[in-house]
């Protein structure tokens, strides 16, 4: 038998194999993508108009703004699990890549990015459309305070999110009523990050200085570190039936 | 042919809930040989085959590759192994050619430099060409089986395992099939374990033999003492 060790750079080689096959197959069904923003802008033009019809006022307060958005980011990032292990469960694909010599961890880090991607991508024209629908009422802010909000307002709570849409969607794909059981199962992993998330938006978007996040960024860290050492120590028994 | 065991399958058990659906299974398969494995509905030769390209993990027992154990060497015997079961593993989104360039780089073993020389070649032995560029959602279900089986060699395993690869195919195609799977044995060296409804294949390619009966070996035998209507009266 062919025996070749499989070295770092094959192992980022094989996730960039993976993860691009994912990518060019999500785009060759543009209609699901289209779905997920036509979504997207359907609830922030809702939002916006419930708001300013009930309450008059032509700009929303941070607040709201923040939840509005990850409240519809929660809702997309259901629907964005079931296309990691659920979407190729139920077509069958999961098995070319168990038989492949593949580790589990690979696999589902590479699923893990493509979400992540996927949800950044989401999140871009989810945040660009509310600023101009909702206009919430953010002055003063200068790029640096962007650059902030992109690391520690968007990115690392996304990643955190991709990391538990991917554990769950790999926890459900043997289960008879995936549809049922991934919301089921996802909103308690990701409801201690939920209040986290608001309040870091919030305060980054009041021009808070970067010291004033430190117990959230905290918060994060933990629970992504807590997150994936449960993925990493489960990983064979979720791929396999 | 030699007489050194390829794969040699250990008490190997598979239960579903309450139900056994393999118990206590043990053979061995020869290198280079072609291994079929017969059996009616329900006799188990799907999870067979599934447990030993490590689709399935079995409830007890040991399978072994050469001196390699499947639990702590899984990542290079399934770099040697290739497989077509009854599911189909490929994107229905991407063109034939996606898939299997797709598949082939998921295998690091082998030299990829002529990747789609290798693609085109098979193609044209299978009589793809003129639809290696669409994608395999449009394909009919015979085409389909032809591009799963170029997925299962294109990366060159040693060990290829066969799930029905004649449902579906014409009777051409299965003589074309037939041929392929002599020609890898003798000029490639693949060791080849297969399952079929079609009896008489049995005759034609098959070294060795098991026939499974509720998940048990009911008879073992060697291509000198095949008979059609021997393994048929076990169905």
């Amino acid at each position: 038998m062919k025996n070749e060790k499989i070295s770092s750079k094959s192992r980022l080689k094989l996730l960039k194999v993976i993860l691009s096959k994912d990518l060019k197959s999500e785009l060759r069904q543009i209609n699901d993508l289209f779905a997920i923003f036509l979504f997207d802008i359907i609830s922030i033009f809702i939002f916006s108009s419930v708001y300013n019809f009930g309450t008059q006022y032509q700009t929303m307060p941070l607040e709201i703004f923040v939840i509005e958005n990850w409240l519809i980011i929660f809702f997309t990032t259901v629907y964005i699990m079931t296309k990691l292990f659920v979407k190729e469960k139920d077509s069958g694909t999961i098995g070319g890549l168990i038989s492949s010599p593949v580790s589990a961890n690979l696999i589902l880090m590479s699923k893990i990015i493509f979400c992540f991607i996927l949800l950044t991508f989401v999140e871009v024209i989810l945040f660009l459309f509310s600023v101009f629908i909702s206009a919430p009422s953010i002055a003063n802010f200068s790029s640096s305070q962007l650059l902030i909000f992109i690391c520690f307002g968007v990115l690392l709570p996304t990643l955190d999110l991709s990391i538990c849409g991917s554990l769950v969607s790999a926890f459900s794909m043997y289960v008879k009523n995936k549809s049922f059981i991934l919301p089921i199962l996802l909103f308690p992993l990701i409801l201690p990050i939920i209040t986290p998330i608001i309040s870091i938006n919030i305060k980054i978007l009041e021009g808070e200085l970067i010291s004033s996040l430190f117990y959230e960024i905290i918060f994060f860290s933990a629970h992504i570190i807590l997150m994936s050492s449960i993925m990493t120590l489960t990983s064979e028994a979720l791929l396999y039936d | 042919m030699s007489n050194k065991a390829i794969i040699n399958c250990e008490n190997v058990s598979k239960q579903f809930g309450y139900f056994f659906a393999l118990k206590k299974i043990s053979f061995q398969v020869r290198e280079d040989t072609v291994f079929g494995i017969a059996g009616a509905n329900g006799a188990g030769k799907t999870t067979l085959i599934k447990i030993l390209s490590g689709l399935l993990k079995p409830t007890f027992g040991k399978i072994m590759f050469g001196d390699m154990n499947y639990d702590d060497n899984s990542n290079i015997i399934k770099q040697n192994i290739g497989i077509t079961t009854d599911e189909s593993f490929l994107f229905e989104e991407l063109t034939i050619f996606e898939n299997l360039k797709y598949y082939a780089n998921l295998h690091l073993n082998f030299d990829k430099r002529n990747i789609e020389t290798l693609i085109d070649h098979y193609c044209k032995k299978f009589n793809l060409t003129d639809w290696i560029n669409e994608p395999v959602r449009i394909l009919s279900h015979g085409m389909k089986q032809k591009v799963e089986l170029i997925r299962g060699v294109i990366h060159e395993p040693s060990i290829l395992f066969l799930d029905e690869p004649f449902s579906g195919l014409d009777y051409n195609a299965t003589t074309m099939l037939i041929n392929f799977f002599k020609d890898l044995k003798k000029n490639k060296n693949v060791s080849i374990i297969l399952t079929t409804h079609k009896t008489e294949v049995f005759q034609q390619i098959c070294d060795d033999l098991i026939i499974l009966k509720k998940g048990k070996i009911n008879k073992a035998i060697t291509n000198e003492q095949f008979s059609e209507a021997e393994i048929k009266s076990f169905y």
